[in-house]
């Protein structure tokens, strides 16, 4: 059940960033975001791109230790049994995971099925897919 | 845990000394962030008799307490000097993604003194902040500059603020630009810029940006967003963005047209909201905007983040310029070559004027934007006559004989809105800190758009000098201009994300406060009520169309209503703010001593 995102509507203000990271890591930090928004200038013109997890569980395949699962809806991550190696970061084709301070995978949980990011993009950019792909 | 990060970095160019100091908590209390903080900032210990292109000016960078949080509209960056083009303080704001970048990055503000001895650039993320050679930026339109430094740091994910030639070589009128179409436009920022031998700053950041209590901070958001319908997809600024004005402005007959001769241009059809649209390819927001008032248009090979209203009534209407695709390519132009749009159609309207009125031929008429293009490139590299136009309309003007043709107040050029349409915004012109600029308060809405005769100062002075003190609030708590915002609104913002309490009044006293420092800033650097002037031709010439037609705005009129105003604020008949009246304002004692002294 991944997101999808009209990108042609995006206005690349990256509040679903914001949200993302201040319910996830508690801060105001678009790095730390679980999905991210390129939406910039270049000489030739407009470039407007997104990472975001497809749901594609090449993560899961790629963690030598089982850290990682899905419920058939969105990705769960069990932080007791990741060791911080990044073979999910590196398994990752839409490079949306990142490893936290702490050394732990950070992987898209749909915030447990309502995403903030969804909530608070004012255009209806993002929305949920109703079945998995 | 209040939204500041606590620290401001602090640059030497002379020496090529970098530092870091405390963000003093007292002035964030007393002058909040962004401009405020700015203004605060340039007063430290900044000579106000100082020469604007010398080392000794300051240009300073602050970013609003609530840029880098979720609260929509707050990440415009602001930019203070002394202005090389009126000699005023002068502080401008940008938007996209600089303002929150610098937070991310670890500061709040940026000071920067001295003059390097060779082109150099800033560069600043959360674990270095070092000048850097920049002799191969050296006359790079801003376009080029910004790719080639992305190039040259290996990371297409910084932001930049960085200066076109205009600014490198001291054009009165050189803006600064960021992430391409993005510009603080206004005072000559640029200049200060070359005069320092700094092309670019560029700014990388990954840290935090925390507040008290990040739950309630969101709501606090959301309910704002929703209360003053910001994410409304009807709502003007995202349908049209600002170029919806052009028929409003119109209709109003205050449409700067032919160097301010009329207030309706019959070409305003083909430049307006809905012809600009048909060439929009893109909305764009700046960083945690939720309105997106942004337009990315291509017309032919030209493409560019705009035009925005003002640049449309001053290089569309007031140059008599309605082809919009040549309107598009002379906004990229001067965007690249680092010219504030709005000076720039000041500086070729007076030039066309004079030519067409015998005072002196430039060799260009009203319409001829080819020409005009030519002209913004002779001015951003000081040929020909572009040397003598980099110096802006009243200098250009005065050298000829004509200086009621510059259609300026203290040196800087006018916006796009006909005061002879809007009395209130003439006083608003006049009162401006940075000369003329209609970002003090937007009376325009209420005037011609709303139920307040647009044609007599009565109720104008209060109306100004409250509006005022409410919009020096808003933005220098954080919030960018097209978020109409009530003070009650942003004092509840400001609490979800600074902390404290702030009541109405509280903001708006704040705003009255940074109001009364910027003009401290000017009775000092020696300007007085003699400065408040209009352009004549607004007292002497009535406009010939539209609903101002044939009404004389006379200067006796002006004069009464500008001395009222004087008497509200607390100054004196000259214009300056009384002791007492900066007293009552809670000003730092230590200032307002320097200023009594400097009244002597």
């Amino acid at each position: 059940m991944p997101l999808r995102l009209k990108l042609a509507d995006c206005t690349g203000c990256q509040l679903c960033q914001l949200a993302c990271s201040a319910v996830h890591e508690g801060a105001f930090n678009p790095e730390k975001a679980r999905l991210k928004i390129i939406h910039e200038y270049t000489e030739e013109g407009i470039h407007i791109a997104s990472k975001h997890c497809i749901f594609c569980k090449k993560c899961e395949e790629a963690c030598p230790v089982g850290a990682i699962s899905n419920n058939g809806r969105w990705m769960i991550v069990d932080h007791q049994v990741c060791i911080g190696c990044g073979d999910c970061v590196r398994a990752c084709p839409k490079d949306v995971i990142y490893l936290n301070q702490n050394r732990k995978s950070i992987i898209c949980d749909l915030c447990g099925g309502s995403p903030k990011c969804v909530e608070w993009c004012p255009k209806s950019v993002i929305t949920l897919k109703e079945k998995a792909s | 845990m209040n939204s500041i990060m606590g620290k401001i970095l602090t640059v030497d160019l002379e020496k090529g000394l970098i530092r870091t100091r405390v963000t003093p908590a007292e002035w964030i209390e007393l002058y909040t962030g962004q401009k405020g903080l700015a203004t605060r900032l340039l007063m430290e210990d900044l000579n106000p008799a100082a020469d604007p292109l010398s080392g000794e000016n300051r240009l300073i960078l602050a970013a609003s307490i609530m840029a880098g949080t979720i609260v929509s509209c707050s990440a415009k960056l602001a930019i203070a000097a002394k202005s090389p083009q009126t000699g005023t303080i002068s502080d401008g704001s940008v938007g996209g993604h600089i303002g929150a970048e610098l937070k991310y990055a670890g500061y709040d503000g940026v000071t920067i003194t001295g003059r390097a001895k060779d082109l150099q650039y800033l560069y600043i993320d959360p674990d270095r902040a070092e000048l850097r050679d920049a002799e191969e930026l050296k006359g790079l339109g801003a376009f080029a500059s910004e790719t080639r430094i992305k190039q040259m740091i290996g990371d297409d994910q910084v932001k930049i603020l960085t200066i076109g030639p205009a600014g490198e070589n001291l054009v009165r009128f050189a803006c600064i630009c960021s992430e391409h179409y993005r510009q603080l436009g206004r005072g000559g920022l640029g200049a200060v810029m070359g005069s320092k031998n700094l092309k670019a700053i560029v700014i990388r950041g990954w840290l935090d940006v925390r507040v008290a209590d990040i739950g309630k901070c969101m709501a606090a958001a959301a309910e704002a967003h929703a209360h003053d319908d910001i994410l409304d997809p009807e709502n003007d600024n995202y349908v049209y963005g600002t170029p919806v004005l052009v028929d409003m402005a119109q209709e109003s007959g205050l449409l700067p047209t032919r160097n301010f001769q009329s207030g309706r241009f019959e070409g305003s059809e083909k430049i307006n909201g809905e012809s600009l649209k048909a060439l929009r390819k893109n909305k764009k927001a700046c960083f945690s905007c939720g309105i997106a008032c942004g337009n990315y248009v291509q017309a032919d090979g030209s493409k560019v983040e705009g035009p925005e209203f003002e640049t449309i009534a001053l290089c569309g209407s007031n140059i008599g310029n309605g082809d919009p695709k040549q309107l598009i390519e002379l906004n990229a132009l001067c965007d690249d070559l680092g010219l504030d749009t709005i000076s720039a159609g000041g500086v070729l309207a007076c030039m066309m004027e004079m030519t067409e009125t015998g005072v002196h031929d430039f060799g260009i008429r009203f319409g001829d934007t080819a020409k005009a293009m030519e002209l913004v490139k002779d001015i951003a590299h000081l040929r020909g006559v572009g040397k003598e136009a980099a110096l802006g309309a009243l200098a250009l003007a005065d050298k000829y004989g004509a200086p009621k043709l510059a259609m300026q107040i203290k040196g800087m050029e006018l916006p796009g809105y006909d005061p002879r349409g809007s009395w209130g915004m003439g006083l608003a012109y006049a009162t401006a800190p940075r000369g003329g600029c209609h970002m003090t308060t937007y009376p325009v809405a209420e005037e011609a758009w709303g139920d307040l005769d647009p044609f007599t100062f009565e109720g104008k002075a209060e109306l100004i000098s409250k509006g005022q003190n409410a919009q020096f609030a808003k933005f220098s708590m954080g919030i960018c201009d097209f978020w109409p915002i009530e003070s009650k609104t942003l004092g509840k913002l400001f609490e979800a994300t600074y902390g404290g309490s702030w009541p109405a009044e509280k903001v708006e006293l704040t705003g009255e406060r940074i109001f009364n420092l910027q003009r401290m800033f000017n009775v000092m650097a020696g300007f007085s009520g003699a400065d408040d002037r209009l352009p004549v031709r607004f007292h002497q010439e009535a406009l010939p169309e539209g609903p101002p037609k044939g009404i004389e705005m006379t200067e006796q009129a002006f004069s009464a209503a500008l001395k009222e105003y004087y008497s509200l604020r607390g100054w004196d008949e000259q214009g300056r703010p009384t002791l007492e009246t900066l007293n009552r304002l809670g000003i730092e004692k230590e200032l307002i001593e320097r200023y009594r002294k400097s009244l002597r």
